[in-house]
């Protein structure tokens, strides 16, 4: 009886010390982005505390406004706003139409373009700027917004493609045939049966090319010269160069551009961990 | 008939795309490193004089050794953070998933941002790193003036963008088998007895995967926090990993011959890294001891 009480609160006193180790490493993570945060908040022009401070006092808001008249931001968002609007669907497309084409083929052309994908996406990006910048180059693509769409082309990312590979080959073969049987050719299986059937795929799919384009930062930095077809990345790299000791408004400007992946990562969070590995890894 | 048309259609766009923009850049990458080029004039046939120049290349050798260095640590210090704290969150409990999406969101930062955001944490007066070490009683080091310390900087922001890693090795410890785990613990094996004899093994594969992944990734991902945070590559070529110093060289001297003989170099060291590690795991049976 009294073991089984010991046993209980032995059970009891380990939850609360797992309970507390899991919360501070889960603070340790987001503690970057507090300090981030805080220090946005700080006034312009007055010293810097010589001790730590997590709130600021006074709370400097007119910092996000300043930023907005320091550097162009406006149009940086707009221009990365126009990749991403381009980037992502022609994305989807692609990289659907791709992973199910994959999944229909016969066994032995499948395992052959997985095994090709996976080799390209082994392929370093350093080994790419090179050759990339002087094929973009020869074909007038140089500072050209538009050349930063052109991965879209591919799908982005071969790890897109696989994606859906494995999200179309999960369904039973029963349904292709059936729609086959129906007279429906490959466009229409995948209009109709394919897509609504992966539709968390694509929707994790999308947040992944969001948050590629969005962040990206040597692309633009190798194909973009002047400031007006800058993206929010090279923007912040601009701020950098106006006042590299003026940390408030940079940590104004890295919280502005990094807030939208956050909003976007943390409402689609769900579909994003659940289904990039198949099945539910984030929260039962 | 028709049907095998569409679906060649279908990949069309996939297939030429990645031929277009990773394989045949890739393979004129290794034709670029045996020419004189600066992408004003037409590429000269150089012979083996890039590779020539690379072995006198003082800076080279600094790279390489940075850049391995780097890995070195890096690599190690994020596969065990990914799966430490994996295995802390692995229990389904109430607000799991905002504990591990916390562990994700520093992985979804921009580069850009990230590096910015580390540049204030390390300055040695005002950044709340040393601020808090100083509450601690310890008196921080200069991070981005040293030698040892900067690359230690780069290293330490780099490991926190683990989010990928983390749901790998949350995913297979999801997957090891249950009765392995309940046959180990009444036969009254310890908690860390388990995790060495029944966990580890089994997800051993998995494990492996990831060094590979990871080790590739590190060589590259390292640019941006360079280029930054190390101001270019500083203090004194302290931070010039191999992508820093083929930016500086491609971009900066427009040596893009050059560049490209030292991104084939690149190749060959991770090259030779992912066979050490792949004769490593043969060696310990990692990852191949429980195929068989």
């Amino acid at each position: 009886m009294s073991t089984s009480v010991a046993g209980r609160r032995r059970r009891q006193t380990l939850d609360a010390v797992h309970r507390l180790v899991a919360s501070a490493v889960t603070l340790l993570f987001l503690l970057p982005l507090l300090w981030a945060a805080s220090a946005s908040l700080r006034a312009t022009g007055t010293p810097s505390p010589r001790a730590l401070e997590w709130i600021p006092s006074p709370i400097a808001w007119e910092n996000y406004r300043t930023v907005f008249r320091l550097i162009d931001l406006h149009r940086f968002v707009l221009n990365s706003l126009f990749v991403a609007a381009l980037a992502v669907p022609l994305t989807i497309v692609v990289a659907s139409w791709a992973g199910f084409a994959i999944s229909q083929l016969s066994h032995r052309w499948r395992l052959r373009l997985i095994a090709f994908s996976v080799l390209c996406l082994m392929v370093p990006l350093t080994a790419i700027w090179l050759p990339r910048f002087i094929l973009f180059k020869e074909v007038g693509l140089i500072n050209q917004r538009i050349a930063l769409v052109v991965p879209a082309v591919m799908g982005t990312s071969p790890l897109y493609v696989l994606l859906f590979t494995w999200t179309f080959l999960r369904v039973p073969r029963e349904v292709y045939e059936a729609a086959r049987l129906d007279g429906a050719g490959p466009y229409r299986t995948w209009a109709q049966i394919a897509l609504p059937l992966g539709r968390p795929m694509i929707v994790a799919v999308a947040v992944l090319t969001f948050v590629h384009y969005w962040n990206s930062f040597v692309e633009p930095l190798l194909l973009i010269r002047t400031t007006d077809k800058m993206t929010v990345s090279l923007g912040l790299r601009v701020l950098y160069s106006l006042d590299r000791a003026s940390w408030p408004l940079l940590m104004t400007g890295a919280v502005l551009v990094m807030a939208p992946v956050i909003i976007v990562f943390i409402l689609a969070q769900r579909a994003f961990m659940q289904d990039v590995h198949g099945r539910s890894v984030l929260g039962e | 008939m028709r049907d095998r048309v569409q679906f060649g259609l279908m990949l069309a766009p996939y297939l030429v795309g990645l031929a277009a923009l990773v394989v045949l850049p890739a393979l004129a990458g290794f034709g670029l490193a045996f020419t004189d080029y600066n992408a004003l004039q037409p590429p000269q046939f150089a012979g083996l004089t890039n590779f020539r120049d690379l072995l006198d290349d003082e800076i080279f050798r600094t790279a390489v050794a940075n850049s391995l260095f780097y890995i070195g640590l890096a690599v190690p210090l994020r596969l065990a953070g990914a799966l430490l704290t994996a295995r802390l969150l692995l229990r389904p409990r109430r607000g799991i998933h905002l504990y591990r999406a916390s562990v994700y969101l520093p992985t979804v930062i921009p580069d850009m941002a990230w590096a910015l955001i580390w540049l204030w944490i390390l300055n040695p007066v005002y950044g709340p790193l040393n601020q808090s070490l100083a509450l601690l009683g310890i008196d921080g080091p200069s991070w981005l003036v040293d030698h040892t310390s900067a690359r230690l900087a780069i290293i330490l922001m780099m490991s926190w963008q683990i989010g990928e890693g983390f749901v790998v090795c949350l995913a297979s410890l999801q997957n090891v088998p249950r009765d392995l785990l309940d046959q180990a613990a009444v036969d009254g094996s310890s908690a860390g007895r388990v995790f060495w004899t029944v966990t580890l093994p089994s997800i051993a594969p998995g494990l492996l995967l990831l060094l590979f992944r990871d080790t590739i990734f590190s060589f590259q991902a390292n640019f941006v926090p360079a280029l930054i945070v190390g101001r270019g590559g500083g203090p004194d070529y302290a931070t010039t990993f191999l992508p820093m110093y083929i930016y500086t060289t491609a971009f900066g001297y427009l040596r893009f011959g050059y560049a490209a003989a030292m991104t084939c170099a690149m190749y060959a060291v991770t090259g030779v890294v992912l066979w050490l590690q792949y004769r490593v795991a043969i060696h310990w049976r990692l990852g191949f001891g429980n195929v068989d």
